[in-house]
């Protein structure tokens, strides 16, 4: 197994792990910020799979602003989910 | 139980519909002679399109960045349809956010002196980039959309420094609209000049400068600046304050 | 005029060194400290440093890459330290209490005085 097969089952597990997170939660905000974790290797993952372009694009609009949009609805409604 | 059943459920489901397909032709080739068509020299050859964009695509946009030379020259008109559907998702999230604004008034809170000088100083300096971005698009990776994004994100700074901030409504929509118009304009010249819609009518010039790759950059930044402003609009929805 | 070249290298190898090991500093004390103050600081200040050494070491390395990873650190200079003071100021509000070991408290103290 090379470098690049290891860094990337890691990274995959990781998101995985995050994005199993972000269903399961009872906590809203907690929940948001896993699904920023899972944009944010989802862009490594891209930019390691010599996609800068869309690397870019996914980290300032999936990790960023809809991160952002998110907590703000989360603010707006409730934070615990019944 | 319930999830779990349903989660089988919907496995099988899957798995019925995929074995379904997998024997379903769509469309109606001869594999023995499956190529690629170029219908401009009206000749067959065996490359793939893909090898073909890798091969022929600096020659044939001027374009040193390939994906950008997908996205704004052989693919601009999807292109035109993914702004259009940018626009028509801020304008929802406008009209339904503004129906909510009006019911409730929320509580204001000061950030601190630290943030707020901070995002004085670093508005400029983002936006800067984001502009760099995208008028580099056919250069480096990147483009409108990310760079739109950027710009986005400075404004979410200057909303989370100062909570009483919106942006100019009228002004947000002049910019956005003059992008789009840019665009479309841009390829109803094409049509005019050569007969293709979006048609790259201008000299390609020397590849990595800056002036080259024809009507590219200037796609792109019109590009940037609607996705900009139509993110920048759906922010201010989000969070600005009217007083 | 090769061996400059070959001393730049070693001296950006050892800058990329001492960042790493400032990170690594990092993360252990995000795991150790006990309360969200604590864990900030050691978050922002010593990933500074780790950061900005990382940095100077890749410019040292190839020196066209000098200015831009100059840019970068002043970039992270700027930004890391607000965003933590935003973080510790919102914890704050938010009512996180103090660890208990914790001796001084100047933002309570100042609003006493007030």
């Amino acid at each position: 197994m090379d470098l690049f097969t290891l860094v990337s089952l890691i990274l995959i597990i990781a998101m995985l792990i995050a994005a199993v997170v972000a269903a399961e939660i009872k906590d809203l905000l907690s929940a948001a910020i896993a699904m920023g974790i899972v944009s944010l290797i989802v862009s490594i993952l891209f930019y390691i799979l010599q996609a800068p372009d869309v690397a870019i694009t996914e980290a300032s609009i999936g990790a960023g602003l809809s991160l952002a949009i998110m907590i703000f609805a989360i603010k707006h409604t409730e934070r615990w989910e019944k | 139980m319930k999830r779990i059943l349903g989660g089988v459920i919907a496995v099988l489901i899957f798995i019925v519909l995929a074995l379904a397909f997998v024997h379903i032709p769509f469309g109606n080739i001869d594999l023995a002679e499956y190529h690629y068509y170029n219908p401009v020299d009206n000749e067959h050859t065996q490359d793939s399109v893909p090898q073909h964009y890798l091969d022929e695509g600096k020659k044939e946009t001027g374009s040193t960045n390939i994906v950008t030379a997908v996205v704004v020259d052989y693919r601009g008109f999807d292109t035109l349809g993914e702004v259009t559907v940018l626009f028509l998702a801020s304008t929802g999230v406008g009209s339904i956010m503004y129906i909510f604004e009006k019911e409730k008034r929320r509580k204001v809170r000061r950030a601190n002196a630290v943030v707020e000088t901070a995002s004085k100083l670093l508005f400029g300096f983002i936006i800067l980039f984001g502009a760099y971005i995208f008028v580099h698009g056919h250069l480096t990776p990147g483009g409108g959309f990310p760079g739109g994004a950027v710009i986005a994100s400075s404004f979410l700074l200057l909303y989370l420094a100062y909570p009483r901030f919106h942006a100019e409504h009228k002004n947000l929509n002049i910019a956005e609209s003059l992008a789009g118009l840019t665009f479309v304009g841009v390829g109803i010249l094409g049509l005019f000049l050569a007969g293709y819609f979006l048609y790259n009518f201008l000299p390609f010039g020397l590849p990595t400068y800056l002036f080259s790759a024809g009507v590219i950059p200037v796609i792109y930044v019109a590009v940037g600046v609607k996705v900009g402003s139509e993110l920048t609009g759906i922010v201010d929805a989000m969070m600005g304050v009217r007083e | 005029m090769n061996w400059i070249f070959l001393i730049l290298e070693i001296f950006g190898y050892i800058f990329i060194g001492i960042g790493s090991f400032f990170l690594l500093l990092a993360s252990i004390g995000l795991l150790r400290m006990p309360d969200v103050y604590n864990r900030m600081q050691t978050a922002t200040k010593a990933t500074t440093l780790g950061a900005l050494s990382v940095l100077f070491g890749i410019g040292l390395l190839d020196l066209n890459w000098m200015p831009k990873s100059l840019v970068i650190a002043l970039f992270i200079l700027l930004t890391a330290p607000v965003g933590a003071s935003a973080l510790a100021r919102a914890s704050y509000k938010a009512g996180i209490a103090l660890w208990k070991g914790s001796v001084v408290d100047k933002y309570k103290e100042e609003k006493e005085e007030e």
